[in-house]
């Protein structure tokens, strides 16, 4: 495992597991996330990664007969401690679901939904707004068109505006649980060239089940295989020289 | 020459034809038999003037006003209260036993027969809490009547709501009442509005419940408040084809006043329809 990153460690996580009722779906991951990189999390369904994502915003706690042990420290910060607001770890760690889920309002009210509700004044939420679609990549297409109802965009649009809408919050993570993998080869180089540029300002991990996108938009990769990390390393280290043969076998596609 | 199959979706889709047409029918049998005896009696007078002459002359205007105000009493309480139960039941109890002796209690409540609200009401609000014979006991009763309605289409329009939009908004950092409040509810509101409409049919029309807490059999003036006896359209079609002084004189007026519970109900049904396509257009486009 990498040791020391430029720019520090946003999400340490230590001896993570988690049990669906007496299912053992996570067992001990250990793993540091990068600040301002994206993380991708690769490996074949089943095996644990979307659901170690949801340990990071604490989604998980939703799910019945879900247990948790083991440490995540986000910002030196174990958020699994009795003393941390839910609500407000999830305001610092975003979540864009793989599929797009716009509210059943106007483009505009979808932005501010976040904010309004977090406190931004009537006179701020116009900038807000027009900010989070900027930074979504989303403005140009809709700046026109802000009070039409967001179900009317196409499905890759949607998903910029979930995007958005999350970078409305003004989070410090952003977790992306296969976000492309309902829509078209267009929709998703916009999203991938979208996600680069929000590095520069974010801490991203990203579940995909494509291996080219990993190997296209990732700095590092962790290998996730039947509950447990196989290996986590610099994207390159992963792709052309793992460490493990569970991990060759399967980005050479001999199962998955 | 047809194969099995084929027959037999034709034998299916036939009686499936006849089943409807009957019921349309019937429908239609009914309509055309109130209308055709009714609609001769009314007039301006009719619904806006007392009951005259031993109830066998004159209007209906305060059985119209008094189910009107039953209609307006009975949603002020159960439409809140049912709401909020179905919220409670849906989004916050753990499923377990008291949850599944609540679903039970409502289930059978939802099966008692009218009369027994009726008595209920008697015991409780009549007499008990010593409302008297009156509009609030009425009021109350009826809605206890259709709270298990409003509940049942409430819950199950919080279940249309997608898991997407909860998880959506929870993601945000956002509570989980401010999440039912601004994006659950909204998207249940016309699925609520459906329960809302089947149960004000019902409050217009029920007889027993009123009969009992509060209804009165001939009183020529409007209730002057909550606690005042009222007349309601369906008690008062009872009396006057059953009781009233003059049956075969006043079988018009009969007519006339099936009708216009008919044209009540059929009324508040449009007004419901549209509040409904209001909210879904609302929120599709």
């Amino acid at each position: 495992m990498p040791e020391n990153y430029d720019n520090g460690t946003e999400v340490e996580v230590r001896d993570l597991n988690l049990w669906y009722g007496e299912n053992h779906a996570l067992h001990d991951i250990s793993i540091d996330i990068p600040k301002n990189s994206v993380t991708a999390l690769i490996g074949p369904s089943g095996c644990g990664k979307s659901t170690f994502l949801r340990c990071l915003n604490r989604m998980n706690d939703l799910v019945k007969n879900c247990r948790i042990e083991g440490k995540v420290h986000i910002d030196k910060q174990n958020i699994y401690s009795k003393d941390v607001d839910v609500v407000d770890l999830r305001k610092r760690v975003g979540m864009v679901f793989q599929k797009p889920n716009p509210f059943p309002m106007s483009i505009h009210d979808n932005i501010a939904y976040g904010p309004r509700i977090h406190g931004t004044g009537k006179k701020n939420i116009r900038g807000v707004v027009e900010e989070a679609l900027r930074s979504g990549a989303l403005w140009d297409e809709v700046s026109e068109r802000l009070d039409k109802s967001a179900l009317d965009l196409s499905g890759g649009q949607q998903q910029r505006l979930c995007i958005a809408r999350t970078l409305a919050v003004r989070p410090e993570v952003i977790l992306f649980d296969e976000p492309c993998s309902a829509l078209d080869p267009i929709s998703t180089s916009k999203i991938e060239e979208l996600i680069l540029e929000l590095k520069k300002k974010y801490t991203i991990v990203i579940v995909t089940h494509n291996m080219q996108q990993a190997a296209r938009i990732s700095d590092y990769t962790g290998f996730f295989l039947t509950g447990e990390l196989v290996e986590f390393d610099k994207t390159e280290q992963i792709f052309e020289s793992p460490r493990e043969k569970a991990t060759e076998d399967y980005i050479t596609g001999r199962f998955g | 020459m047809f194969s099995n199959a084929k027959l037999n979706e034709k034998i299916a889709f036939t009686l499936l034809k006849i089943a409807t047409g009957m019921v349309v029918a019937f429908v239609m049998v009914i309509l055309y038999y109130i209308i055709s005896n009714g609609y001769s009696v009314i007039n301006l007078e009719f619904i806006t003037s007392m009951p005259r002459n031993r109830m066998t002359e004159g209007g209906i205007f305060p059985a119209i006003m008094g189910t009107a105000y039953l209609i307006v009493g009975s949603m002020a309480v159960a439409l809140p209260l049912g709401i909020l139960s179905a919220i409670y039941l849906n989004e916050y109890a753990q499923s377990g036993r008291t949850t599944w002796a609540i679903e039970m209690a409502i289930s059978n409540l939802a099966g008692t027969p009218s009369v027994v609200f009726g008595l209920f009401g008697l015991a409780l609000f009549v007499k008990y809490l010593g409302f008297g014979p009156s509009l609030i006991s009425a009021s109350l009763t009826l809605a206890l009547l259709i709270l298990p309605v409003i509940i049942r289409a409430s819950q199950e329009a919080l279940l249309t709501v997608p898991k997407e939009y909860r998880e959506a908004s929870l993601a945000l950092g956002v509570t989980k009442w401010e999440t039912i409040r601004r994006v659950v509810l909204p998207a249940a509101i016309p699925g609520m509005i459906t329960g809302a409409i089947l149960s004000i049919g019902r409050v217009a029309g029920e007889t027993a419940p009123i009969l009992l807490t509060g209804a009165a059999y001939f009183l020529p003036r409007m209730p002057d408040s909550i606690y005042s006896q009222f007349m309601a359209l369906p008690y008062h079609l009872y009396v006057l084809a059953t009781s009233g002084t003059n049956i075969a004189q006043t079988r018009p007026l009969q007519y006339g006043t099936a009708l216009v519970l008919l044209i009540i109900v059929l009324c508040v049904n449009i007004v419901a329809v549209s509040i409904r396509s209001h909210y879904r257009n609302k929120i599709k486009r």
